[in-house]
């Protein structure tokens, strides 16, 4: 007899995911990170647990309204969104990122390219 | 979850202190809970597939068997979501007798909630005097619905039943008792030294940390978030002055105490009810129309959100319900248990956040 506790729980975890309210916001952030929603469903079903992944939308619509918006490069990169309101990035390695895109904005190159830059770096975290 | 630590101890899916099955992993550094992950699909449902393309007359029984203690707000939320979607009027009358059902089911379901926090920090006579006083609410719900759990009391325009004169004089003199056993229970909580060492500064959850993972309910309220019940903005709640109860220290104590102050709440709400219930109808009639709404009500647990899509014949296309307990429980997971510094505070915290895993699984 194999008990629900001994079970592998990633198609359980598919199953919130792919749910109509939970699919919404997966989409909405895989289109922030700029990767697949089927890499990053990958992703929140390896890092997150099932409790984590019931509250997405929740954390998701919570973090559009309350994230820190008085850097505009925090705020580009998500820089509070994905470590406190959606925990895929841990902090000091945000932080690094968000220094970096800062030096090199102050060092002369395009905001824009340089955010590009940290987004790339937060994607390849996420996906690490 | 990598494993980092010393032990990893497992607490359910079934356990003494737990109304349902859900499993709690602790990863532990002696005794010091160093961060927690938690298990569900233990009793799933899937009740928003049953419900689907199923006419509203059979979506609203199932409506309120998400849940069997705060059945009657799911019936509410169900009921008020078809009225938004078909632009049906509720009368006077219906409108105050739902929220005399609602806040009536309101104090049976913190009296159970309080019940499992007393009975989880071993404090059993408490516990039973608070179960022993549900029973009580629980006369009354059936006296005014026609049944204790899964009343099925309203209907889009109205409600089922009237409350007689009669009807209303004995559930006030009840009332009255339940408020007297309560305020009784209430201070032997406050002044018990025992029950603050296990209570008092024990799962603490900041203000930002509830906003973060959208804690709602008395459990966002424990922690000081304001402009956290969602009666605030209900029209009959306004006419009758309702205010929130809110609460700063963010602990188990101050969650259970906001439970409590919701119960004296509760029953003031339903004195005035009763003492102004406007004459008149209590069925207005109409007919559920094809259309999609989103429409959230305040559950004793927090804000319940139902998204309801029907076809012209009042079927339901597509439903999604979102339950106080999905937010509650992740945050009580990740945020109040995190960093606890005895093992033995996990379960009376989760069992602070009044969690229901029948709402969380659907």
């Amino acid at each position: 007899m194999k008990y629900l506790y001994e079970k592998d729980l990633r198609p359980m975890k598919y199953t919130i995911l792919t749910s109509a309210r939970h699919d919404e916001a997966t989409r909405a952030i895989a289109r922030q990170l700029g990767v697949t929603d089927a890499k990053l469903r990958m992703v929140l079903i390896r890092r997150l647990d099932m409790s984590l992944l019931e509250n997405l939308g929740s954390r998701w619509e919570m973090g559009q309204e309350h994230a820190d918006s008085s850097d505009r490069v925090a705020e580009e990169l998500g820089c509070e969104l994905f470590t406190r309101f959606i925990p895929l990035v841990d902090t000091e390695t945000m932080q690094s990122i968000h220094s970096d895109t800062k030096t090199m904005i102050e060092s002369g190159s395009s905001a824009d390219d340089a955010i590009e830059w940290g987004r790339a770096r937060i994607r390849e975290e996420v996906l690490r | 979850m990598k494993k980092t630590v010393d032990v990893s101890i497992p607490l359910g899916p079934v356990h003494p202190c737990w109304k349902e099955p859900v499993r709690l992993k602790c990863e532990t550094a002696g005794e010091r809970v160093l961060r927690t992950e938690l298990e569900l699909g233990y009793m799933k449902k899937g009740i928003e597939r049953i419900m689907r393309g199923r006419p509203w007359q059979e979506v609203m029984f199932l409506a309120e068997r998400v849940c069997g203690i705060c059945s009657v707000v799911h019936n509410m939320v169900f009921i008020e979501t078809m009225e938004k979607i078909s632009d049906i009027e509720v009368p006077p009358r219906a409108a105050y007798l739902r929220v005399i059902a609602n806040e009536v089911d309101r104090i049976a379901s913190h009296l159970i909630a309080n019940f499992s926090y007393c009975y989880t920090i071993e404090h059993e006579t408490l516990a039973m005097y608070l179960l022993n006083t549900r029973e009580t609410v629980l006369d009354n719900l059936e006296r005014l619905t026609g049944s204790r759990i899964n009343t099925a009391y309203m209907i889009p325009g109205g409600v089922r039943f009237d409350l007689l004169p009669e009807d209303g004089a004995v559930m006030l003199a009840d009332l009255a008792k339940v408020e007297d056993e309560v305020r009784r229970v209430v201070r032997i909580f406050e002044t018990g030294p025992l029950i603050a060492l296990r209570s008092r500064g024990i799962g603490f959850m900041d203000r930002e940390e509830a906003i973060r993972s959208h804690t709602v309910g008395p459990t966002a309220r424990a922690s000081g978030v304001l402009d956290s019940d969602l009666r605030l903005r209900h029209p009959t709640y306004q006419a009758l002055g309702f205010e929130q109860v809110t609460r700063t220290e963010g602990d188990n104590f101050a969650r259970v105490m906001v439970r409590f102050q919701e119960i004296f709440q509760s029953i003031d709400l339903v004195r005035k009810c009763i003492d102004t219930l406007p004459e008149g109808p209590i069925r207005g009639g109409g007919f559920c129309k094809a259309g999609e709404a989103a429409y959230s009500g305040e559950a004793p647990r927090g804000e319940l959100t139902y998204y309801i899509k029907t076809d012209e014949y009042g079927r339901v296309v597509d439903i999604a319900i979102r339950t106080p307990s999905i937010m509650n429980i992740e945050a009580c997971a990740h945020s109040m248990i995190k960093n606890a510094t005895t093992i033995a505070d996990v379960t009376a915290t989760f069992i602070s956040s009044d969690p229901c895993v029948a709402c969380n699984e659907r």
